[in-house]
């Protein structure tokens, strides 16, 4: 083995054991640059909250490195706990036999059926949808981000149906797992039209903070973090004393104890309130959004904090 | 005069089973596709107790002489199914 070999794969070797989770993959987990890559997160996505993902097509060393440290010859290749586990099409029948539940310490669901209330406008709508689908049935996911998705296409056969008012919904088992109780009605979309509403009582629920309860925290001693989800720019106008930017809030996050009291902000409360949500689905239990944000900071407790 | 840019797939298959019974003693095997392209279906004994990665390995590693070099008569296998019986 040449000098600059034993290099990379002692780099993959620090990345596989750095995280219980890794993927080596095309693009990222929000944007997969190849279909393969994207089956396997979107396999991932619905049993973790959270994952690390290497591009290797940021880094060729990497991307050929991976293919001779698993002597495993295509990308994506995925890691738990520092053990190879296997390309696209293991990680679907992993998912399949249970094998990856297995793996990652995760308890395979059972094919309970959920109760779903469907509204009548709601049913009408997506009955719609469904005749320029071609009828194809209508598939829900949830994933473990609580991140809902529907789409039309041919059932894979490893779905629960639930059938309301006679209209079939597939979801994979751990979908409806966490769909138990789920309302899907119509409501108005940001942009006015009108659009399905799904509201989901298994969805991690985050707490608000007024900004009088965050000033009382900060003088009480009680541990906490502060979190600014704001971009630099942003900081750069405005900040509140010892917030952590969330890029340096995130690189801690493995070792974090999951009762750690969190509290996030952003401009007005609508950015931090959708981070909150997704550290409530990674099992953080004592985690805040502030109300208003740094907005409602500056108006109501520190005047001498820039208004944006 | 004949040509054989195009390996007809019934003697590529016939190799791939082939390799996988020498490889996997008493399994049953079973490949079809074209093009470079198939798909594996393997019951064996052997299997017994491995995880999906293991059984994968068992018949890649069968067939990689197969899927070697740029004319390789294997250029994908685009499913194996590895069962014990």
């Amino acid at each position: 083995m040449t000098e600059a070999v034993s290099e990379v794969h002692q780099r993959i070797q620090k990345i596989v054991e750095g995280a219980p989770v890794v993927l080596f993959m095309k693009g990222n987990r929000d944007q997969p640059q190849c279909g393969f890559s994207a089956q396997v997160v979107q396999v991932l996505d619905r049993v973790l909250p959270q994952y690390v993902t290497v591009d290797v097509l940021a880094d060729a060393d990497i991307r050929s490195g991976i293919k001779e440290y698993s002597d495993w010859p295509t990308i994506p290749q995925l890691y738990v706990r520092g053990e190879f586990q296997g390309g696209c099409d293991i990680v679907r029948e992993m998912y399949g036999n249970g094998e990856l539940h297995q793996a990652l310490g995760l308890e395979k669901p059972g094919a309970g059926e959920p109760s779903i209330s469907v509204s009548d406008e709601a049913l009408e709508m997506l009955r719609e949808a469904q005749q320029q689908y071609g009828g194809e049935p209508l598939h829900l996911g949830i994933d473990a981000r609580f991140r809902a998705s529907l789409g039309f296409g041919p059932a894979s056969g490893e779905e629960v149906a639930v059938v309301t008012s006679g209209f079939t919904i597939l979801l994979d088992p751990d979908s409806a797992a966490r769909a138990d109780g789920l309302e899907i009605g119509v409501g108005s979309s940001p942009s006015g039209g009108r659009g399905l509403t799904l509201n989901n009582p298994n969805q991690p629920k985050v707490a608000q903070m007024s900004v009088a309860e965050l000033d009382q925290l900060r003088r009480s001693g009680v541990a906490h973090h502060l979190v600014d989800v704001r971009t630099d720019e942003e900081r750069a106008k405005a900040k509140i004393d010892g917030a952590v930017p969330f890029s340096e809030f995130e690189a801690g996050l493995a070792e974090l104890d999951r009762d750690a009291k969190i509290v996030l902000h952003c401009h007005h409360g609508g950015r931090s309130q959708r981070a909150a949500e997704q550290l409530a689905a990674q099992g953080f239990t004592d985690v805040h959004n502030l109300a208003g944000g740094i907005d409602a900071w500056s108006r109501e407790i520190d005047a001498s904090v820039p208004k944006y | 005069m004949a040509l054989h840019i195009n390996r007809p797939a019934a003697e590529t298959t016939e190799r791939i089973e082939k390799a996988i019974a020498e490889a996997i003693p008493g399994c049953e095997v079973e490949a079809r596709g074209m093009g470079g392209h198939f798909e594996i279906r393997v019951v064996a004994a052997q299997f017994s107790g491995k995880n999906t990665l293991a059984k994968h390995r068992m018949v890649l590693g069968a067939i990689a002489h197969l899927m070697e070099g740029d004319a390789a008569p294997v250029h994908a296998v685009d499913k194996i199914e590895a069962v014990a019986p």
